[in-house]
């Protein structure tokens, strides 16, 4: 709703609203209103430089408020069609005059609207500002009945932005695009008309035909037009045209605007066509913005002549040819040279365009590489239609880093207008260079081939030190059969001296005391058996501690027996 | 090896993960900063920032010289990964500067970095810093006479259809300045390099000096994998990523195979899963070693004993950690250089084991695993096992050339006890 007129405190001006509700219910004389609030929100918000503010809390103007404020005036027109002021209606058509000074520009001739606002939150980007403005002028331009002058080149910049920008990802970004040049499609402002190329690459083999297309932004058919290539030029000589206004022939089949042939002496190269277009209805002329001249560049592709290619090996001092070897670049074959570092290596080929004339390739590149892939490469000089390259092996010397042996040989020769571009293997050659001083540098390391730098490691198992080498077991064996010979010794040697056990004593306790007194020896021999196998010290001490003391005991009764026994036997 | 290879060139496709925060739990980053010159950059390079949102990648879109960014804050850093798709920034807004892009690099975040034909020193500064180095002509763009992608428009060459590499549908395109990665550094590798017979040179003027960047030695697109697992992809073409050139389809000069659609959108969706870490990550888990019948970890080994080493190592999917399979994992015991290398054999589910005997020679041991293949995060494991020599009670207990000592000694005591029956009682 507006809620303007005479409250100075306005609200946001919604124009959808406005004419959706007003075309409600309400009696026609209330329609009167309409006029009246519209000139006062205009007398409120809109600013001197053309463009609105959004309420008039809110001091910052906005191209964007603009836009809307148009088309809700457009609105309020159509609506109150009976109490127009042509005067108000004249100050808008300034108002918009000045909202185009606001207009900026890129360089390659396209126009937009943006803006930057401190206060609002979100900025309306250049698409969505030049959108609403080109909406609201669209919308006002049809409502009155008298017409805009706006320049028609500002109009077709705008055109030629939008169709420049792609298909934007964004949805809003995507409506926007598509709603200015749906306003822009048809309006009674000025109708851009856009110049296009489907190709910009002409072949001369293939014989292509310069094509035009005209059309309006959303791709209708243009009015009957004169399409004119006013110059052609080639790039690099721009004073040299060579075409002039030459008139391009309409296909109606296709709607193309095309050149029946070109001239002869049209050479393959990088060439600039200008063109220019004027509507053939002279009263239509101001509906449709064409613009002035439109410059395209285009690039004339052919084939290159490659020929005479010879690869020659040269005496330093003489400039002798030592070996010469034609070289087919067409076909796939090789050839091998060799060379010293006395020698100098030629390489010639001659290149002309498909007219007989002179042509140098962007890229004419010799590259030498050798066995452990150092590479040198070389430009290929040129004099009018020869190239030659002589590689003077004495002072190359030191760049080739002292390396000697096979060095394969590529010719890589392109460029843009080129369609046979070549890449050839053209063979090798076998360089003997002398050895390298102290100081020479090293060549540069090469990439290691990603694939190969990791892997898994060689396995080790550690090897383990080999035992101390002992003794063979069987001597082991004989010896201990020797050690315990000198027992048996003993107890043959003992039966032969007539031991016998008649000192037994054989009372009933000294006999126990005696035969105890063995077994306590035989048990502390024992323990020693025992320690030996598997006791530790501390057991074997603390029982040998109690067998001592009860062989001590047990021993002394048996052999003080013994002794008073023997004893006896003496005094007697 | 042919998985690995399958896996560095773009095959197989992941799911995007729901998690929260990029922790070693969840390696895949979720928050990433993306630096613009413009807003329309926004816009026209929708399909691939909308492939990385529809993975779940939360995207925060800055100009580049906006006074307020900022990678961050009180310590914490903000994002988890950065994107610099600002070729012609001149000076980074806020307290973002090559020191700090560096330093969130160095803390294992991961960088792509998109440079375009009016690069600035500064992008060039950043990429030189990771590693590679542009060609230092400004107005040099890579061109390619035999390997271009055919088009109506583009009549220089400029735009490359690239197909160096395996299993990709179709050719990719390129329009923009290459770059040279040194020989000599192990992190870098080239995903992508041009063609033998492209040159970088400015397609307006002509050369009497032949360009330093010829060949294949220029690499359209790099990745870095830097010693802390943090990635880098770097490239010299904005408009590889555009909507534009997703879209178009290719022919490739000189073939009569015409594409529909090229292979761009396959081949950077599968390169920024890689770099954001949903593919390719490793981690190693469950560490154990004990000797062979046993079932816990001793602290200190024997020599010459039996041991049995395993670790578990799973790969993230995207979404969860999946066990990983591969034949060629090893395990090394060193001690200031390896004293046993040996390859893990694994249950295909994920588990590694390997056994061997220590080696005799005592001291102080570490188990170490070192991992690197081509693609994946590294793996460096290291768990410190002292070995010690036997004991005095180890060793061999009776040995058979001392027979004669113990017989000595054995005839010795029975020929006491003999003697000492006989000397007592024989008359």
């Amino acid at each position: 709703m507006v809620s303007g007129g005479s409250d100075s405190n306005s609200h946001l001006f919604l124009p959808q609203s406005l004419t959706t509700s007003f075309q409600s219910c309400l009696p026609h004389n209330i329609f009167l209103n309409v006029w009246g609030d519209g000139i006062n929100c205009w007398q409120a918000l809109s600013q001197s430089d053309g463009r609105w503010r959004y309420s008039s809390n809110n001091p910052e103007s906005s191209t964007f408020a603009a836009g809307i404020a148009l088309e809700a005036l457009s609105g309020v027109v159509s609506l109150a069609s009976s109490e127009i002021d042509q005067f108000m209606i004249g100050a808008v058509k300034n108002d918009i005059v000045k909202l185009f000074d606001s207009i900026e520009k890129y360089d390659d001739g396209t126009f937009y609207f943006d803006e930057k606002l401190v206060n609002m939150r979100e900025q309306q980007g250049p698409l969505a500002t030049t959108s609403s403005v080109v909406r609201g002028l669209t919308a006002f331009s049809s409502v009155i009945t008298e017409s805009l002058n706006l320049p028609g080149d500002k109009i077709l910049g705008i055109a030629k932005f939008f169709l420049g920008i792609g298909i934007p990802g964004d949805t809003k970004n995507f409506f926007d695009q598509v709603d200015l040049l749906a306003c822009l499609e048809n309006n009674r402002v000025s109708i851009p008309l856009i110049l296009s190329l489907p190709s910009t690459v002409i072949s001369l083999t293939k014989k292509d035909s310069l094509k035009v297309k005209v059309n309006t932004v959303l791709g209708s058919h243009a009015p009957p037009l004169t399409v004119t290539l006013v110059r052609a030029f080639s790039s690099s000589a721009r004073d040299n045209s060579i075409i002039e206004n030459q008139e391009l022939k309409f296909d109606p089949q296709d709607a193309v605007y095309f050149l029946d042939d070109l001239p002869a002496s049209f050479d393959v190269g990088e060439y600039i066509f200008v063109f220019k277009m004027l509507v053939q209805d002279s009263e239509q002329q101001t509906v449709y913005a064409t613009g002035t001249l439109t410059q395209v560049p285009i690039y004339v592709t052919g084939l290159i002549k490659i020929e005479n290619a010879k690869i020659a090996v040269l005496d330093s001092d003489l400039g002798s040819v030592e070996t010469q070897k034609k070289l087919d670049l067409a076909g796939e074959s090789t050839v091998s040279v060799s060379a010293n570092h006395l020698q100098k290596l030629r390489l010639s080929f001659q290149m002309s365009t498909p007219l007989g004339n002179a042509f140098k390739p962007h890229q004419a590149f010799l590259r030498l590489r050798h066995e452990t892939k150092v590479e040198h490469t070389f430009v290929v000089g040129s004099s009018g239609k020869k190239f030659e390259i002589t590689l003077d092996f004495l002072g190359l010397v030191e760049k080739f880093f002292y390396l000697s042996g096979r060095y394969d040989i590529q010719l890589t020769v392109g460029d843009a207008v080129m369609e046979n571009s070549l890449l050839r293997e053209i063979g090798y050659v076998e360089l003997d260079l002398p050895e390298p001083p102290e100081n020479a540098s090293r060549p540069p390391p090469q990439p290691v081939d990603p694939y190969t730098r990791y892997g898994p490691k060689a396995e080790i198992t550690h090897i383990f030190r080999a035992p101390e080498k002992r003794p063979p077991e069987e001597l082991s064996l004989a010896f201990l059969v020797l050690t315990i010979l000198p027992l048996f010794g003993f107890i043959i040697g003992l039966l032969r001296l007539g031991v016998n056990l008649k000192n037994f004593p054989t009372s009933a306790v000294p006999a126990t005391f005696a035969v105890i007194f063995h077994l306590g020896i035989a048990a502390v021999l024992l323990l020693y058996v025992l320690f030996w196998l598997k006791l530790d010290l501390f057991t074997t001490l603390k029982t040998l501690c109690f067998l001592g003391v009860f062989l001590m005991v047990v021993g002394h009764r048996t052999l003080s027996h013994l002794a008073s026994a023997s004893a006896k036997l003496k005094s007697a | 090896m042919a998985k690995l290879l399958l896996y560095l060139t773009l095959a197989t496709s992941l799911i995007p993960l729901f998690s929260v925060a990029f922790s070693p739990e969840n390696p895949t980053d979720r928050r990433v900063l993306v630096l613009v010159d413009d807003f329309a950059i926004k816009s026209s390079h929708s399909l691939y920032f909308g492939s990385l949102t529809s993975r779940g990648f939360q995207l925060e879109f800055k100009l580049a010289d906006d006074p307020n960014i900022g990678l961050q804050r009180y310590g914490q850093y903000l994002y988890d990964a950065l994107v610099l798709f600002c070729p012609s920034v001149e000076r980074f807004g806020g307290s973002i500067d090559v020191a700090s892009i560096v330093d969130f690099v160095d803390s294992g975040h991961d960088l792509i970095v998109a440079a375009d034909s009016n690069a600035s020193d500064l992008i060039r500064e950043v990429a030189t810093e990771c590693g590679v180095d542009f060609d230092e002509d400004p107005a040099a763009m890579v061109i390619d006479h035999i390997n271009y992608a055919v088009s109506n428009f583009d009549g220089d060459h400029t735009l490359i259809a690239s197909d160096d590499f395996i299993k990709a549908d179709a050719p990719v395109l390129f329009q923009g300045i290459g770059h040279s990665l040194n020989p000599a550094n192990s992190l870098v590798l080239k995903v992508l390099s041009a063609s033998s017979s492209a040159y970088s040179a400015n397609p307006k003027s002509k050369l009497s000096n032949p360009p330093s960047l010829t060949g294949s030695a220029i690499s359209l697109v790099s990745v870095v994998q830097a010693r802390n697992n943090a990635r880098i992809l770097i490239t010299g073409s904005l408009s590889m990523f555009s909507n534009r050139f997703f879209r178009s389809g290719v022919q490739k000069a000189g073939s009569s195979i015409k594409h529909e659609k090229s292979g761009n959108e396959q081949f950077l969706t599968e390169i920024s899963k890689w770099v954001f870490h949903e593919r390719g990550h490793l981690k190693a888990v469950n560490v154990r070693h004990h000797k062979v019948g046993e079932s816990d970890e001793p602290a200190i080994y024997r020599i010459n004993d039996d041991l049995e080493y395993s670790v578990e190592i799973y790969e993230w999917s995207g979404t969860s950690w999946e066990p990983y399979v591969s034949d060629d994992v090893q395990v090394q015991f060193y001690m200031m250089s390896p004293y046993v290398l040996k390859t893990l054999s694994t249950d295909q589910k994920g588990h590694y084991s390997a056994e061997f005997k220590v080696p005799d020679v005592y001291g102080v041991f570490q188990f170490k695993v070192e991992y690197q293949r081509l693609g994946y995060t590294s793996l460096s494991l290291s768990k410190q096992i002292p070995v010690r020599p036997y004991r005095h009670n180890e060793y061999e207990r009776f040995l058979p050339a001392a027979y004669p000592y113990y017989g000595s000694a054995f005839s010795m005591m029975a020929g006491f006890f003999i003697f000492t029956i006989v000397h007592l009682y024989s008359k």
